[in-house]
């Protein structure tokens, strides 16, 4: 078990060092394009803690990162606000409003949680796009940039450091008794209920956590692309943030930090195919869930680790009927 | 009063189309106890398919909904053996998590792949019958009439397939419980390919049916499959009864909102809004739907 | 050391694994091999040669943006690369431009001007559809001295930013609605319907024609949709039943989901008829709208963002024969500005000499090009902030299907006096 640990973060380390100088390698397109995968690495990893460690399969989290770009933005403009005391508005407006989901969702599981989320989502995308006295809809928000110059290095590390804070805090969260009563609730919820584990106040804790990190995400976003606008709630948003995530490794919040750099990094890449860019895409995703389900991180963190086969947590009929087949 | 009657009548007959390819969701869910996110782009490919059909076959429209459907059948049956198989032969672990992301990557590939096939610009295939069915106040146009109507042929033959034929019967077994269905000798790896397939073509049905009243373009999918989704969940998934009331309940919702709610741009703005917001409601108040099993859950 | 044991685990996994078949242990490596390979080749993937002239478009080619609108302006601007290559090039050079999917999404905007830029090293920038992009875009290339020139966005507050950079062909929406709204309260229309699309081009057109109607008190409703709803038979049967019959129905809607306006309108009895005219915009002008309407696009009044065909050029004429022979379909307004697009970045670098960013942008400045749509100069104007670098003279008319499948530029013109072929508005009261 130690083994594992402290090798993970080892891996880690040269991850994020690798980060740290890839700006010097790469050039000022892969910085763009790192700076984005940011903002994704942040809502793929928190939503990792949300549906992973916590077992509650939102949709809403792009939702919440819009609220809070939009929020700070708003903040900033409308009323003057300085930088942070704007972000920070938002952050905790969006923290109250993902306690209330926490609250709502509670008797909800599985694809009813997902799609009461989803609905959400869309209600909080129509009101951006219909009150555009307020949101400027489609037009899109413009939001002031937060360096001057040309280069988008500052908001490179500006983003990595956001993510690195982001994913410390969770680790954080994850060593105390919470984070272990967490997996406990994903597990079996109603065991961990029976073994008097408060389920209603650590799912809500966890919703709370992950809404404030989209929020500000999104503030982030809303700073360096420049503009918001309601095209950032829909649907295939949030399942890139989804894909990212699982891809990653659904239990591993730095393997979702790697999910979404290499998701995003690919959709770039694969610009290069023009018409079949998210043909590709689309491909690429089912391939990787085939081939390589557990996500890649996970994967790298095995092989560099004395194989212990783990029993599949939730095994069913399904699992049972696979291998009588396979026997005979 | 006649603007109302209007509004209801609008809103039931897109409500049946839409419970139509919510059944066919439903039905895959209950079976397989995956969520497709891919479903709206079978409904998509569906109404292709009656269009190249009518217009390269030279077949009547309604025979183009009938061939649309089997073909959507057998591409559901080749997509579940391609991709969903590796679920319950053991090859992957959580299958709920590879479901979706899987179903998900089918729409973007789907979507994309038409948008390059099928190209940008809208097509339309003929009308069901041109024309307009007036009688007194009520307005209808004779499309979607036809369409509200085939609808209902299909559902309440689906509805007699589950409850009278013994596939339909053995269906509804795997449904309930796997094991106890593989115990009286359903196969239910067959039942699988058949719900997905079977699934498969009602979304395709729909698709077809709509085409001639909304044209065709390669994301035309996107919006009918979240509102499926609610549509299912509304009802309570797994229910087929439940995704027919709940598909004419939020039809007749949108309608009556959109006719309704006094600020009459705010009211169109909102109009994907009254179905969440039903769907909201309906949750808080019964979590599983108005028809849904208290059981079931995505394992 | 640590490698070594890591060998002999691995030695250990591989034979264990063997028993499980070889291929899934070598699928995952294989995988991850592959695309850490990929990122290392298009990383060190050298810039273009400095031979040709490299310019870069932009456009949306995919949902969420309005990809049927980019795929027309990318056809009419591969058919003018084709020409100028042909022909021998810009400056002795062979031209180039990379096409960049931007989606309707601004991030997606962003990433393809800064790819464009630094690896593509394009001279210019040019293309785009969505308003909210090109701001993302503009952003980019203000702040890298590059020049940009916009073909179909419409939102003023591009060129109110009065970058020196940015350039546009598209028409402000203050230049164009302005016009329409005045002609429509001329007209002697008394109860104006407006069905604006809840995109840039739909909300900034709406409100313009929307405040030039209540200075000249006309009564007006404002209704705006979602480009994705399919069903507004709700909407209109509202339109035909609360408070007076508008007598005239606006569309501020970008694409094809007039069709389905329109078509309902017609089945519901409302529109376009004696009682309730229809007024869209370029979409209309597709062939699709008969396939879609049928019959009921006959009568529809269309905003042409174009010279009427009676007042076409050579140039025109030739463009608009060599795209129905290449793509079987006759070009719209936007075809006809982009393809102007390219000509007008081309005219640039042929007027300063250089495909350097600095003197594009200085021969955008001076230039007076002569395309198929007009002629073409971009004075720095500061009064009004939108006039800036806007192309002020943008051509359009209106006209009036009058025959079933009809091609727009057989339809009589009904506005501006100039070019009308009819003043009667049919079918007559």
């Amino acid at each position: 078990m130690t083994n594992r640990i402290s090798f993970s973060h080892g891996l880690q380390v040269l991850l994020l060092a690798t980060a740290l100088l890839a700006p010097l390698i790469a050039g000022p397109y892969w910085v763009h394009v790192g700076a984005l995968a940011w903002y994704y690495a942040m809502l793929a990893s928190s939503w990792s803690l949300l549906a992973g460690y916590a077992g509650q399969f939102s949709f809403a989290q792009v939702a919440f990162a819009a609220f809070g770009g939009y929020a700070s933005a708003l903040l900033r403009l409308r009323l003057g606000l300085p930088l942070i005391l704007a972000v920070a508005a938002a952050v905790i407006m969006a923290m109250i409003l993902g306690a209330l989901m926490g609250a709502l969702v509670l008797r909800l599981s599985g694809p009813y949680l997902a799609l009461f989320t989803l609905a959400t989502a869309e209600i909080f995308r129509l009101i951006l796009v219909a009150e555009e006295d307020v949101t400027r809809g489609s037009l899109g928000l413009q939001v002031p940039g937060l360096f001057s110059g040309d280069s988008d290095l500052p908001y490179y590390y500006l983003g990595l450091s956001l993510v690195v804070l982001t994913l410390l805090a969770m680790n954080g969260l994850l060593f105390t008794r919470i984070g272990l009563f967490l997996r406990a609730i994903r597990e079996d919820e109603s065991a961990a209920q029976a073994s008097g584990v408060n389920t209603t106040l650590h799912k809500i804790v966890v919703f709370v956590v992950t809404s404030g990190i989209a929020a500000l995400a999104g503030a982030y976003y809303g700073h360096f692309v420049g503009i918001l606008t309601p095209n950032m709630v829909i649907l295939p948003e949030m399942g890139l943030v989804i894909a990212m995530a699982v891809i990653g490794g659904i239990e591993s919040l730095p393997g979702a930090v790697v999910g979404a750099v290499i998701v995003y990094g690919l959709s770039e890449m694969l610009r290069d195919y023009g018409e079949w860019r998210f043909v590709l895409l689309g491909l690429v995703l089912i391939l990787v869930q085939r081939f390589a389900q557990n996500g890649l991180f996970p994967f790298l963190e095995r092989h560099f680790d004395r194989p212990m086969p783990l029993p599949s947590p939730t095994r069913n009929a399904l699992d049972i009927e696979g291998e009588h087949v396979n026997l005979s | 009063m006649t603007y109302f009657m209007l509004l209801t009548v609008n809103g039931l007959v897109i409500g049946l189309i839409y419970a139509l390819m919510a059944a066919g969701l439903t039905l895959v869910f209950s079976v397989l106890k995956v969520v497709n996110f891919g479903h709206g782009s079978f409904y998509m490919l569906g109404g292709y398919a009656a269009y190249y059909a009518i217009g390269l076959l030279g077949v009547p429209p309604l025979v183009g909904v009938f061939i649309a459907m089997v073909a959507l059948f057998l591409f559901g049956v080749a997509i579940e053996w391609l991709v969903l198989q590796p679920m319950y032969t053991g090859k992957v672990e959580r299958k709920d998590e590879y479901a979706i992301i899987v179903t998900f990557g089918l729409t973007i590939l789907l979507t994309n792949l038409a948008l390059v096939v099928f190209g940008p610009f809208s097509k339309s295939p003929p009308a069901f019958l041109q024309g307009t069915f007036i009688a007194g106040p009520l307005i209808l146009p004779y499309d979607r009439l036809i369409a509200a109507a085939v609808a209902v042929v299909l559902l309440v033959a689906l509805a007699w397939f589950l409850a009278r034929t013994s596939l339909g019967q053995a269906l509804d077994a795997v449904s309930q419980s796997r094991e106890s269905a593989a115990v009286i000798g359903i196969n239910p790896k067959r039942m699988y390919t058949v719900a997905f397939g079977l699934g498969s073509a009602l979304a395709g049905g729909a698709g077809a049916l709509i085409a001639p009243i909304f044209a065709l373009s390669p994301n035309m999918g996107e919006l009918p499959g979240v509102q499926a989704f609610i549509i299912i969940v509304l009802g309570g998934m797994g229910s087929v009864s439940g995704s027919i009331i709940g598909g004419i309940l939020l039809g007749v919702v949108q309608g009556l909102g959109v006719g309704f709610l006094p600020d009459p741009n705010r009211a169109l703005a909102y109009t994907q809004a009254f179905g969440a917001l039903l769907l909201i409601f309906v949750l808080l108040v019964r979590p599983t739907g108005l028809f849904g099993r208290a059981h079931t859950r995505l394992e | 050391m640590r490698s070594s044991k890591w060998l002999r685990v691995s030695a250990v996994r591989v034979i264990a694994l063997q028993r499980r078949g070889i291929g899934r242990f070598l699928m995952k490596p294989i995988a991850i091999a592959v695309m850490i390979a990929a990122a290392t080749c298009l990383l060190t993937v050298n810039a273009l040669a400095a031979e040709p002239i490299v310019l870069g478009w932009v456009g949306p080619l995919s949902p969420p943006g309005n990809f049927s609108g980019g795929q027309e302006m990318q056809w009419a601007v591969q058919l003018g690369v084709d020409e100028i290559n042909k022909a021998g090039g810009l400056l002795g050079r062979p031209l180039k431009v990379v096409y960049e999917d931007t989606k309707g999404q601004p991030a997606e905007g962003s990433a393809a001007a800064v790819r464009l830029i630094t690896r593509d090293k394009v001279a210019a920038i040019f293309g785009e559809f969505h308003s909210s992009v090109a701001l993302a875009e503009a952003d980019v290339a203000h702040k890298q001295g590059v020049p940009w020139v916009g073909t179909d966005v419409w939102a003023d507050k591009l060129t109110a930013l009065q970058y020196p950079e940015v350039f546009r062909l598209a028409p402000a929406n203050s230049l164009v609605y302005v016009k329409v709204a005045a002609w429509m309260a001329e007209q002697g229309f008394k109860h104006v319907a407006i069905i604006a699309e809840n995109t840039d081009f739909g909300q900034d057109g709406a409100r313009v024609v929307s405040n030039i109607l209540k200075e000249k008190h006309v009564d007006q409703k404002l209704v705006t949709i979602d480009l994705n709803q399919q069903d507004f038979t709700p909407a209109l049967l509202r339109l035909m039943s609360e408070g007076a019959k508008p007598d005239i129905i606006q569309m501020v809607v970008a694409g094809q989901a007039q069709y389905q306006i329109v078509k309902q309108a017609c089945q519901l009895g409302f529109a376009p008829n004696a009682k309730t005219k229809m007024l869209g915009s370029t979409g209309l002008l597709q062939k699709e709208v008969w396939e879609v309407d049928g019959d009921c696009a006959k009568h529809l009044l269309v905003v042409n963002i174009a010279t009427p065909k009676s007042q076409w050029n050579n140039k025109a004429k030739a463009f608009a024969a060599a795209f129905q022979k290449k793509y079987n379909r006759a070009p719209t307004g936007v075809a006809m500005e982009a393809y102007d697009t390219l000509g007008v970045v081309a005219a640039a670098i042929r007027k300063a000499g250089s495909a350097e960013r600095k003197d594009i942008i200085k021969g955008l400045s001076q230039i007076s090009y002569v395309g198929v749509n007009g002629t073409y100069s971009f004075p720095a104007t500061t009064d009004p902030a939108w006039a800036y670098h806007q192309f002020i003279d943008v051509p359009f008319h209106i006209i009036q299907y009058t025959a079933s499948n009809q091609a727009p530029s057989d339809a009589p013109i009904v506005y501006p006096k100039k070019w009308a072929t009819t003043d009667k508005l049919l079918p007559a009261n």
